[in-house]
């Protein structure tokens, strides 16, 4: 308790809307619970003091903002949208198609709860992680989406959170369930539009069930002075697709954690991250793979690029339990360090239980091919000019993975 | 009419270094346009230092000496700044660049260079129809032309690729740096056929070989033999045949 107490993230914050079971429980878990220092393993080198020590601010009233920098012009979406941790009605479409529902927290958990009991804060690490913790504690507000059996969305589902003034702290809550047969692509955006010394604290649940496909791309592009702690806990049944594209653009502190239970056979899990820092930025990418299945694939890719004083973090761990058999799993993380004072810290973690899978991992960390760059020279290109295309080149493999067109392009455009 | 030959690159008491090593000691070479010389000799002898100097690698350095480059001082140009004014090193070991493509790194090669000398870009039909009537030159298939830079290329491939390269880039002064190194014979004949298609009474080339086969395809004008950092007895092409013959040996101990 006296943790609880002496920090100000706690003091500033305070529980909106309904008494709910899943707050209460929550909050009573984290009571129990420490802030993690250097000596948390899973926090080794990402330090949360500064963040703890800050003065925050809990918006109660939805802004109005130009959101114009954080839409993709050119991307057919339907679009949700969260100021300071707030729905927006006023920036978000008016009308969804019939065939989903796509609703705002603390609202659906009145409107839908036979959905959503089974479901909404069942994955979610209350016990384990306090970040995740805090969030269903305070969580202001957030957005459900819920895809029925074998409705295919045509048009992805933008969701963008800004925040707009100094100070905000914003809990912000989302549940994504995709039924048999069902295919969504969500597109998350985090923002900030003119503030400074914010923390953003998304816990994003997902259910993958039988034959469905879900998407996630995450653009994280944040002003510098700003935090961000992004948490995607998934849960896949059998013949299921599930990829998490993280693309981190800017923003000064960013934690996130991507876990996946691997709960079904023959299935395919695709996380791949892309993180070009400048100044004093810091990522942390933590991803968890649980194979509890057989007969199933994971691949990971991670690329980062550091410049300045950047430092960046990866930790990839793949658990593969006794009874998952013929899993194939494999994970590579590669960093460009463009300046002596940049530093990368990669960890991959291969925790295997059963015989006969087929994993692998692989981690670099280097400078840049001089070789390349003079090879390039000698055709003509200038050496800046040549840099730049190496590093294009090296983030293009993780763009790729993108496949939504015109937000690869956007995102190319802001990595610029 | 004017009967003076074009005076192309003069090296003159060339130095150079690698760390505390010296590797070229006092290097003289004379290069005219419509020429084409092959510099020869046995390992260690500095053959791929002089083309690595001459190209503007950053780890050679120029002790003493210089070089000029119709009529520029080459010491003071950075490698793009002598490829745009014309100069191409065709690397032994060709180096491989995933996710750059081969095309759209050629046009950025030539669009830079379009920049440099104050022209538009080329146009995008112009360039197709030259990547294929160069490519067709050293029979590059469309597959390589579109991949990533040598990215999965044999080595024959590579070599090719190299003079596709040169092909498209039209340089004055050509400098192939053991471009027989492991090639079979078909592929030395492809790319000697391409080297010798490019040969004109404006351009020149410089070709370091060990081996006298490749000289059988490129006929040279001269054959400089190098020896420890020096150019110790230049002839015609008929003094390739003497040293395939009796070695290096013979020249070597006159010299030691």
């Amino acid at each position: 308790m006296a943790t609880l107490k002496e920090n100000n993230l706690l003091n500033s914050l305070s529980q909106l809307g309904i008494g709910l079971g899943a707050k209460n429980q929550a909050f009573e878990l984290l009571k129990g619970l420490e802030f993690p220092t250097r000596k948390t393993e899973d926090w080794k080198y990402t330090s949360v003091n500064k963040i703890l020590k800050k003065n925050y601010v809990q918006v109660k009233e939805v802004e109005s903002v130009d959101l114009s920098s954080e839409l993709v012009p050119a991307l057919e979406a339907h679009k949700v949208v969260l100021v300071n941790g707030m729905f927006s009605k006023e920036l978000s479409d008016v009308n969804f198609p019939d065939s989903i529902i796509l609703d705002t927290f603390p609202n659906a958990l009145e409107e839908h709860l036979s959905l959503i009991h089974t479901s909404f804060n069942t994955i979610a690490q209350n016990r384990n992680e306090i970040f995740t913790a805090v969030n269903t504690s305070y969580f202001n507000e957030g957005v459900f989406v819920y895809v029925p059996k074998k409705v295919i969305l045509d048009k992805p589902i933008h969701i963008i959170h800004v925040n707009t003034q100094n100070n905000v702290v914003s809990n912000v809550r989302f549940l994504i369930v995709a039924e048999p047969f069902s295919e969504v692509n969500i597109v998350q955006s985090f923002a900030t539009k003119n503030a400074i010394d914010c923390l953003t604290n998304s816990v994003t649940e997902v259910f993958v069930k039988d034959n469905a496909k879900v998407v996630i791309d995450k653009i994280q592009s944040e002003e510098p002075g700003n935090n961000l702690i992004c948490t995607v806990q998934a849960h896949q049944k059998d013949n299921s697709s599930f990829t998490v594209n993280t693309l981190t653009v800017s923003g000064d502190f960013v934690r996130n954690g991507v876990n996946v239970d691997v709960d079904g056979e023959n299935c395919t899990s695709e996380m791949n991250g892309l993180y070009m820092q400048k100044g004093v930025q810091h990522v942390d990418n933590h991803t968890k793979v649980n194979h509890l299945k057989p007969n199933c694939t994971s691949f990971e890719l991670y690329k980062g690029v550091l410049r300045d004083k950047a430092t960046g973090v990866f930790n990839g761990k793949v658990i593969v339990e006794v009874d998952a058999q013929k899993i194939e799993a494999y994970q590579q993380n590669k960093n460009i360090i463009l300046s002596r004072e940049a530093t990368m810290n990669a960890k991959p973690e291969l925790e295997i239980y059963a015989d006969d899978v087929k994993c692998s991992h692989g981690t670099t960390t280097g400078q840049f091919d001089e070789e390349a760059v003079f090879y390039l020279q000698a055709r003509g290109i200038s050496k800046d000019a040549a840099k730049n295309l190496l590093v294009e080149a090296f983030a293009d493999e993780v763009l790729d993975k993108v496949k939504l067109e015109e937000l690869r392009l956007w995102v190319k455009d802001k990595l610029d | 009419m004017d009967k003076e030959i074009k005076k192309m690159l003069e090296v003159k008491n060339l130095h150079a270094s690698v760390g505390d090593k010296e590797i070229l000691k006092g290097l003289n070479l004379e290069v005219k346009a419509g020429e084409v010389h092959a510099i020869m000799g046995p390992n260690g002898s500095g053959k791929s230092t002089l083309s690595a100097v001459l190209a503007g690698r950053e780890e050679y350095e120029v002790t003493e000496g210089e070089v000029s480059y119709l009529g520029k001082e080459l010491l003071e140009l950075n490698p793009e700044e002598r490829s745009w004014e014309g100069i191409f090193l065709a690397f032994q070991y060709p180096v491989e660049i995933p996710g750059v493509s081969n095309i759209n790194f050629l046009k950025t090669a030539i669009n830079e260079r379009q920049k440099y000398f104050g022209k538009d870009p080329v146009a995008a039909k112009e360039f197709l129809k030259m990547v294929k009537e160069k490519s067709a030159l050293v029979e590059l298939s469309d597959k390589l032309k579109n991949r990533s830079v040598n990215v999965g290329f044999s080595g024959g491939e590579k070599k090719r690729n190299e003079i596709f390269q040169m092909a498209m880039l039209e340089p004055k002064l050509s400098i192939l740096d053991e471009t027989d190194s492991g090639l079979d014979i078909d592929a030395l004949r492809i790319v000697a056929h391409g080297v010798n298609t490019l040969k004109s009474k404006d351009n020149a080339s410089i070709v370091i070989t060990h081996y006298q086969r490749l000289l059988d395809y490129i006929v040279p004008d001269f054959v400089h033999v190098l020896y420890d950092g020096r150019i110790i007895k230049t002839g015609g092409k008929e003094l390739a045949l003497e040293l395939e013959e009796k070695g290096y040996d013979w020249l070597t101990k006159e010299n030691a």
